[in-house]
């Protein structure tokens, strides 16, 4: 494949322009990848907390959803209850898929809220209690704590802030703490409703929800792939040891959420 | 000659561009898949089921839930991407709607495929299935081949459908068709029916509506007849428990009269005695007066 791709691009060189572009791209491209990937760090200097508990096992504790709702007054007020609802249930749920894709092992929603129906203490008190019981007892290596501190809203903008923290259920140590205030940059149209566009609206249809609600949905989902995207793999996946990564994120940080999907990061020094 | 040459360039030419389109397309698709694989959803869970099952639980919900969960194990099994709770998510499925055997077999299943599990679904057993929580030695029987568990277990969604009870529809037109659903498969299939049959059919179903309301009479009109029985026979213990109250307090009036009476006669006896006993004292002392 190689000599003959060397081979046509011998022959492009001495043609015309648009030939020589996609050879050099395609020469240049592994060079920039190569050159992009000198800069990473190792994971294992990174997170060195979680490779000497090499957990294996997780579980995500129940939401503690601390945002207000509104009073029920009018239909209005039960609709926007109904998709903060909605919204913290996907935060909730989306939260396993990245880690499933580094390899852990985690319980399925219906699963954790069996184990979670079990549990005598409340969000608050297991975020700070002992939990060597779930080691022992259910074989549990760590448990993600998830806390939504509250959502705010503009006339072009959903914004939630979220608290992760990754105990160890063996010794009580965290393992990861990220505070998130994540925004959601939103289209209107001329009257200020919002228009349904790309994936919001494809998920909106595929759930079969509003679009304030798919578009909550959707900033929660990306909130929590971005969050979580920098843990390291699974113990049994090749790349424990030696992966290597560019941190994406600081412990406290903003995160904008542009319309077309696009994600851009802002380090704040203090977490307010 | 010239034409030979003419030809090879257009081949060399023809060529140059294939190679270009094809270096194009190879460059600029396997991007594209890999910025694909990069944002690809993970689809182990029926995220859309289980949202819509958490936020307002019914058993058509679970049932569907259930349906989900059986199709992507199926096609996870065929595929060969098991990914971790998948048979445990549906034996937690399947036990909600009932099925505790098949739930069980499934569990122990997630037990054989994922070993770390083993203490979170005993602790789902111990809270779902208690009398089944010690059932683990059919695991290596039953779950011998996971892909041959999982095809069961989406062949076997037929079994479990909750069936809603169905009438035949008759229609008015000459040619007929009836929807009918069997208990086994589930599938309608239509019927044709001659016009004596047709009406054979509206005779019997006719004289089967007619018993059928006959008896649900009878079975009102009997429950109605028990019911009144009942409340007159309650009705009748009321009573005679009143009457027997009242007897009874009115035998404890008595006796508490005639308490009081003998307590009266007493104490008037008593003041009689002692004003005999005052007047006599009186009487002596003026006696003894008269004397001095």
């Amino acid at each position: 494949m190689g000599y003959w791709l060397l081979k046509n691009r011998k022959k492009e060189i001495c043609g015309n322009g648009v030939g020589r572009v996609h050879s050099l791209l395609i020469f240049f491209l592994p060079l920039l990848l190569l050159l992009s990937a000198c800069g990473s760090q190792k994971k294992l200097d990174a997170y060195s907390d979680i490779y000497a508990e090499r957990p294996q096992v997780l579980y995500i504790a129940p939401l503690n959803d601390l945002s207000v709702r509104h009073a029920l007054r009018t239909v209005d007020d039960s609709l926007y209850n109904l998709s903060l609802n909605i919204a913290a249930k996907h935060l909730y749920l989306s939260a396993a898929d990245p880690l499933i894709r580094h390899g852990y092992y985690l319980p399925g929603p219906l699963a954790s809220a069996q184990i979670a129906a079990t549990e005598w203490r409340t969000g608050k008190q297991l975020r700070n209690d002992d939990i060597t019981d779930y080691y022992t007892d259910l074989g549990i290596d760590a448990v993600l704590f998830i806390t939504l501190h509250g959502w705010n809203a503009t006339y072009n903008t959903w914004t939630v802030e979220v608290e992760y923290v990754l105990r160890s259920a063996r010794t009580g140590l965290e393992l990861m703490h990220v505070s998130v205030n994540a925004m959601k940059m939103l289209t209107t149209d001329f009257k200020g409703n919002l228009l349904p566009l790309g994936e919001d609206a494809d998920f909106a249809r595929r759930y079969g929800c509003d679009i304030e609600t798919a578009q909550r949905c959707r900033l929660v989902e990306i909130l929590n792939q971005y969050v979580l995207k920098d843990l390291p793999s699974g113990l049994k996946a090749r790349q424990h040891t030696t992966e290597g990564y560019i941190p994406s994120h600081p412990e406290y940080f903003n995160l904008k959420i542009h319309p077309d999907g696009s994600v851009q990061m802002l380090k704040t020094e203090l977490y307010e | 000659m010239k034409n030979e040459e003419l030809n090879r360039g257009q081949k060399s030419g023809m060529m140059k561009r294939l190679v270009r389109v094809s270096q194009f397309f190879i460059f600029h698709f396997s991007f594209f898949i890999f910025l694909a694989s990069c944002s690809g959803e993970y689809v182990g869970v029926p995220r859309a089921e289980v949202l819509r099952y958490q936020t307002v639980s019914t058993y058509g919900g679970l049932y569907e839930l259930a349906t989900a969960y059986a199709h992507s194990l199926n096609a996870a099994v065929k595929a060969d991407t098991l990914h971790p709770g998948m048979y445990a998510e549906y034996g937690v499925t399947l036990a909600l709607m009932g099925h505790t055997g098949t739930a069980c077999r499934m569990l122990n299943a997630e037990m054989k495929a994922f070993p770390e599990s083993r203490g979170m679904v005993q602790r789902i057993k111990k809270r779902l299935m208690p009398d089944m929580l010690v059932d683990t030695l059919a695991t290596a029987r039953d779950t011998a081949n996971l892909a041959q568990l999982a095809s069961w277990a989406y062949d076997s969604l037929t079994a479990l459908r909750p069936l809603p009870p169905v009438a035949p529809v008759i229609d008015s037109t000459d040619s007929v068709w009836i929807s009918q659903q069997t208990p086994t498969d589930s599938v309608e299939y239509p019927i044709r029916l001659t016009a004596t049959q047709k009406r054979e059919l509206l005779e019997k179903q006719q004289a089967e509506e007619a018993m059928r309301q006959q008896h649900v009479a009878d079975s009102i009109a009997a429950v109605k007849q028990a019911a009144l029985e009942a409340r007159k026979q309650a009705q009748a213990d009321r009573d005679q428990e009143k009457k027997a109250k009242e007897e009874a307090r009115k035998a404890e009036q008595k006796a508490r009269e005639q308490q009081r009476e003998e307590e009266r006669k007493q104490k008037a006896a008593q003041r009689e005695e002692e004003r005999k006993r005052k007047a006599a004292e009186r009487e002596e002392a003026r006696k003894n007066k008269k004397k001095k």
